[in-house]
């Protein structure tokens, strides 16, 4: 049973990832951004410097924690300890906002440490909605749930991976964290139209927006792969521009760069690049309530 | 509405979903498992995209892990020794770094001619466990000998220490000093593997020093020592592992063991490794 919570108040903030390679930049102060992003695995930890920076970051900005493993998708359950450990991390630093994916990456006996994709029926749904619910009061908040890129889908879909978000974030009252290049990576792989999955999206619910660059397709792998090694691609930000002009209510954005990772600057210049496509849609920066 | 007769849905049921997923990650560990009743070559693709995916997840992360190890096996020999180990040893945790777990004992196995190898190997694994431990306060030496300045020798007989939380110590028959020190920067060559190996073995006593883990090569018995202690054992057991298994020992041999265990507390002490008394 869904315990009451919260709602999550919008945030139109333009962040990066908080990453290794960044950390001086981001303890010097000067780093212009109103969030950062961590992934939650590599800060649920005991101790040691990387909880002494996290903490030393969260003294100036507000934080996300995303997390990769939580594992909403699997039939088994959640894993109660990733639980425990996230609800220390959701403690200790009191998050702007706790997300983790719309995937599987566990059986009971196995983690692939990949986002691994959802059939799209009834049955997963509630087996998604089971988890959430949990999860969100393990958490006693309600989370983000972001769309996964995705390189295939299954003969027993009942429903488009738009309508599958839309019930869960209605039955489970989790909000949608809408990363823009899945949403592009699975268009062009499972060719669905891009401009359908956001008008089919419950829009009020997004929190939070992700901009990532993917590996094209090839004459050998016609499969595009969401990489997070490069900059955001043109057609990625025309569906971006496209996106905050359709949503609502201002929302975070942020440069998801995971490989590869450039000087701070590069990433600062792309995340300009979002603010003034934001801007121009009428979104500015909005401070945490 | 299509009415579905109990027993019979076409629908994957919870336990069904369970069952696909098990299938699902049998074909991403193995090419040869069957995918699914119903895929085509479109799925087949993209099953090819996640095995990839997959593979070259855990290998950046045994890369990241022993990047030493690596360098001193060279880059052919790591890769194949990294997919030997995420095949035979699929990890099963929530963070990617346990897929680095028991690597040394897969050196052990692949790289049984060169022993040097997994003991490196376990070196960097316990450097970087350290790296996340819980953060604790070294006890000083002038608090310890405050401390200990009245106890009686029941009172010493009974001291339990506690020592650094996932501070470790191993027999090493190779000087893992001089092995990290010429693998420090990707520019260096693999060091002279003869010029490692020990005249005998010596104990790798790591912990951290504030937030740097760090380690040294130390007498053979702070191994023994060491074990006895992070296994709950008092101080007068600790000299009883430090006389090994000899069930009558001639009194010069207690009295040798107990002045050894009165220098390696001391050591103890010193590099930092006691956080507490009798805990």
């Amino acid at each position: 049973m869904t315990t009451p919570r919260e709602l999550i108040p919008p945030f139109g903030g333009f962040g990066l990832g908080l990453r290794r390679t960044h950390y001086d930049d981001f303890l010097s102060g000067h780093v212009a951004v109103d969030f950062v992003e961590v992934i939650s695995e590599n800060y649920m930890i005991e101790g040691g410097r990387q909880l002494r920076i996290l903490e030393q970051v969260r003294a100036s900005l507000p934080v996300i924690a995303h997390g990769v493993s939580m594992s909403i998708g699997s039939a088994g359950g959640l894993d109660r300890d990733h639980l425990a450990r996230l609800k220390i991390l959701e403690q200790r630093i009191d998050p702007l906002f706790v997300s983790d994916h719309l995937s599987w990456t566990r059986t009971s006996a196995h983690n692939s440490h990949d986002l691994l994709p959802m059939p799209l029926t009834r049955d997963a749904l509630d087996v998604v909605c089971d988890n959430i619910d949990e999860a969100q009061n393990a958490l006693g908040r309600a989370m983000l749930f972001e769309n996964p890129s995705s390189y295939l889908t299954f003969p027993e879909d009942e429903m488009t991976e738009w309508e599958f978000l839309s019930q869960m974030g209605q039955r489970s009252g989790c909000y949608l964290l809408l990363d823009v290049n899945n949403i592009y990576v699975s268009s062009r792989n499972h060719g669905f139209c891009a401009d359908d999955y956001l008008a089919g999206l419950p829009l009020d619910r997004v929190r939070q927006i992700h901009l990532a660059g993917h590996d094209p397709a090839t004459p050998e792998r016609d499969i595009i792969i969401d990489t997070h090694d490069r900059a955001v691609a043109d057609p990625v930000w025309e569906l971006y521009a496209k996106a905050v002009a359709m949503l609502p209510q201002p929302v975070a954005t942020m440069i998801e760069r995971d490989e590869d990772i450039p000087a701070i600057g590069v990433l600062l210049d792309e995340l300009d690049h979002a603010r003034n496509i934001a801007g121009g849609a009428g979104h500015k920066a909005l401070e945490p309530a | 509405m299509t009415k579905r007769s109990e027993g019979t849905s076409a629908k994957p049921s919870r336990a069904d979903l369970a069952q696909r997923q098990q299938a699902f990650l049998q074909a991403i560990h193995d090419d040869r498992a069957p995918l699914p009743p119903g895929w085509g070559n479109r799925q087949a693709a993209g099953m090819a995209v996640y095995r990839g995916n997959y593979r070259s997840a855990l290998m950046a992360a045994l890369a990241d892990l022993y990047e030493r190890t690596a360098l001193y096996v060279g880059e052919e020999a790591f890769r194949r020794a990294s997919m030997h180990h995420i095949i035979t040893q699929p990890p099963s945790g929530w963070t990617i770094d346990e897929a680095g777990a028991g690597f040394d004992k897969t050196c052990a196995q692949l790289f049984g001619d060169n022993p040097e190898v997994s003991e490196l190997a376990w070196l960097e694994w316990t450097m970087r466990e350290l790296a996340s431990a819980p953060d604790t306060l070294a006890m000083a030496p002038a608090d310890f000998a405050e401390a200990g300045a009245h106890f009686g020798d029941e009172e010493w007989a009974n001291l339990r220490l506690a020592l650094q939380p996932r501070a470790a110590a191993r027999l090493v028959g190779h000087d893992c000093e001089k092995l990290w020190r010429a693998l420090d920067t990707a520019s260096s060559n693999a060091p002279d593997r003869s010029h490692a190996r020990l005249a005998s073995p010596q104990s790798c006593l790591v912990w951290r020093e504030g937030e740097r883990p760090t380690f040294v090569m130390v007498e053979a018995d702070h191994t023994a020592a060491f074990h006895a202690v992070a296994g709950g054992a008092n101080y007068a057991e600790m000299i009883g592992a430090l006389l090994g298994d000899d069930p009558d020992p001639a009194p010069q041999l207690v009295e040798h063991a107990a002045m050894r265990a009165g220098a390696i507390l001391g050591r103890w002490l010193q590099e930092g490794l006691i956080v507490g008394l009798n805990p």
